[in-house]
C-alpha cells in the first residue's frame, strides 16, 4: 500500500462513516432550567436547576428561598423539565423556571415575578418558541421596564450591561430545533469593558432533533 | 286514542329539552367519583390503550383565553406534567397508569400559602385512559392519582387532569386542567378550549404518544 492509498483509506474512514452514523440516528430531547446562576471568577454556582435525563421523562426542583454569592436573591424558584424523543410520533421538550421576589446587584434590578418558557417540537411541524416566559414589575436603575421586547440591552453605569428576555434559538429548524430563554442575563464588567462574569436569573432551555 | 297522541305530542318536546340539557357542560357535576375514571372529554368516551403525554407550561387566569395576563397580574398557573401507560387494566376495569408525574404551580397571590404560592406535587398516578375525543387532533388523555400540597404537607389527596394535545405549536392549541376536590381546587375550562374541560395552553407544550 502505497502513501496514497492510505491517506484515501483515512479520508474514507473519515468521511463515510460519519454520514452513516448520521443516517442511523435517533430521535433526541434536551431540556434544562435554573433559576439563578452566576458565573465570576471567584464564583460559580447555579441554583434550583432541572436537567431532563437522556430518556426523557420529567425532573423538577424547588427552592423557597435562594441566595448566590451576595450578587442575587430570589423567592420562590421552580425548576421543571420534561420531553421525550420518539422518531415515529415527534418529540418534544418543555422546560420552565419561575421565581418570585428577585434581586440583583444590591437592587439594581428588581422584579416580583419571573417566568421563563422554553418549547422545542418536532414531528409534522418543526419548531421552538419561548411563549409564557415574562417579567413582573420589572425596574432596572430605577427604571420600571414594562414587558420588554426578546433581547432587550440596557447598559448599567459601573457594572456592564443587562440583556432582558435573552432568546438564543439553535438549530436548522428542519432536523434540529432548540432555544434558550433568560429572562434577566447580567454580563458583568470591568472599567476597560471586559467581561467579567455573568448572572442568569430564570433561564430555560429545550431542543431536539429528529 | 286521540287523548294519548295529545299526550305524546306534549310529552316529546320536553323529552328533547332534557335530553339537550344533559349534553349541556355542567361545571358543578365535576369529578363526584374522583379515583376512577370520568366521562368528561366530548364525546366523552375512552379506550384503554398504551399511551405517553409528556411537556408542561403555563395557563394564564381567567383560563379560557390563549393569550398571556399582563405580566404584573401575577394571574398563572405554571407546570410539568407526564404520565405513561401500557394499556392495563385492573379487575374493575379501571385502565391503569405505569408511571406519571405532575408538579404544579399556582402564581395567583389569592391562592397564596404562608406567602408562598400553592404548590401541587403528584405523590402517584394511578390511572390513564385515551379520550377518543376528536377535537384533540393528535391525542387526549384522562389520567390522575394522589398528590401532596407541598406548602401544607396535605398528602394522599385525590387528583385528575384532562391533558390535550391538538397539534403545534402548544400555545393557544393544546389545553390542561386539574382538579383536587379536597381542597376544592379546579383549573378548568368549559367554553371555547380544544376539549372540554381542558384550558388552552400559554406557554409550553403537550405531546401525545400512542405508544407505551
Amino acid at each position: 500500500m502505497n502513501i496514497d492509498t492510505f491517506r484515501r483509506a483515512i479520508l474514507t474512514v473519515g468521511l463515510v462513516l460519519p454520514m452513516s452514523w448520521t443516517a442511523g440516528s435517533v430521535a433526541t430531547q434536551t431540556a434544562r432550567s435554573f433559576g439563578v446562576r452566576v458565573s465570576t471568577p471567584t464564583i460559580n454556582q447555579t441554583t434550583t436547576s432541572a436537567v431532563l435525563p437522556p430518556g426523557g421523562d420529567m425532573v423538577t426542583n424547588s427552592g423557597q428561598s435562594v441566595a448566590v454569592g451576595g450578587l442575587a436573591t430570589a423567592q420562590d424558584a421552580f425548576a421543571i423539565v420534561s420531553g421525550d424523543a420518539d422518531p415515529t410520533y415527534g418529540s418534544s421538550a418543555v422546560s420552565s423556571a419561575t421565581l418570585g421576589a428577585v434581586n440583583l446587584l444590591s437592587g439594581l434590578i428588581t422584579a416580583d415575578g419571573v417566568v421563563a418558557v422554553a418549547s422545542s417540537w418536532i414531528g409534522d411541524a418543526t419548531g421552538s418558541d419561548g411563549e409564557g416566559s415574562s417579567l413582573a414589575n420589572l425596574v432596572v436603575n430605577g427604571v420600571s421596564v414594562d414587558d420588554p421586547a426578546p433581547n432587550t440591552r440596557l447598559n448599567l453605569p459601573g457594572a456592564g450591561y443587562v440583556v432582558l428576555n435573552e432568546q438564543i434559538p439553535t438549530g436548522d429548524g428542519v432536523t434540529t430545533s432548540g432555544i434558550t430563554v433568560n429572562m434577566i442575563h447580567v454580563v458583568l464588567t470591568n472599567l476597560l469593558g471586559a467581561k467579567t462574569g455573568d448572572v442568569i436569573v430564570g433561564s430555560a432551555t429545550s431542543g431536539v432533533t429528529r | 286514542m286521540s287523548t294519548l297522541r295529545t299526550l305524546a305530542l306534549l310529552a316529546a318536546p320536553v323529552a328533547v329539552a332534557l335530553v339537550a340539557w344533559s349534553c349541556e357542560p355542567q361545571p358543578n357535576a365535576l369529578a363526584p367519583n374522583i379515583g376512577t375514571p370520568l366521562a368528561h372529554f366530548q364525546p366523552g368516551n375512552f379506550v384503554c390503550t398504551p399511551l405517553k403525554m409528556t411537556g408542561g407550561g403555563r395557563i394564564d387566569y381567567p383560563p379560557e383565553q390563549t393569550t398571556k395576563n399582563p405580566p404584573a397580574s401575577h394571574e398563572y398557573e405554571t407546570f410539568g406534567a407526564h404520565v405513561m401507560g401500557s394499556g392495563r387494566q385492573d379487575a374493575n376495569g379501571v385502565c391503569l397508569a405505569d408511571k406519571g408525574a405532575l408538579e404544579w404551580v399556582d402564581h395567583r397571590r389569592e391562592m397564596e400559602v404562608n406567602g408562598h404560592p400553592l404548590n401541587l406535587h403528584a405523590t402517584e398516578v394511578t390511572f390513564a385512559e385515551v379520550a377518543t375525543d376528536a377535537s384533540c387532533t393528535d391525542g387526549a388523555v384522562h389520567w390522575g392519582g394522589k398528590l401532596r400540597v407541598q406548602n401544607t404537607g396535605q398528602n394522599d389527596l385525590d387528583f385528575e387532569v384532562w391533558d390535550c394535545d391538538n397539534g403545534e405549536p402548544g400555545v393557544g392549541h393544546d389545553g390542561f386542567a386539574i382538579h383536587v376536590p379536597a381542597i376544592d381546587y379546579q383549573v378548568s375550562c368549559f367554553t371555547v378550549t380544544p376539549a372540554d374541560p381542558t384550558c388552552y395552553l400559554t406557554g409550553g407544550n403537550r405531546q401525545f404518544h400512542p405508544t407505551h
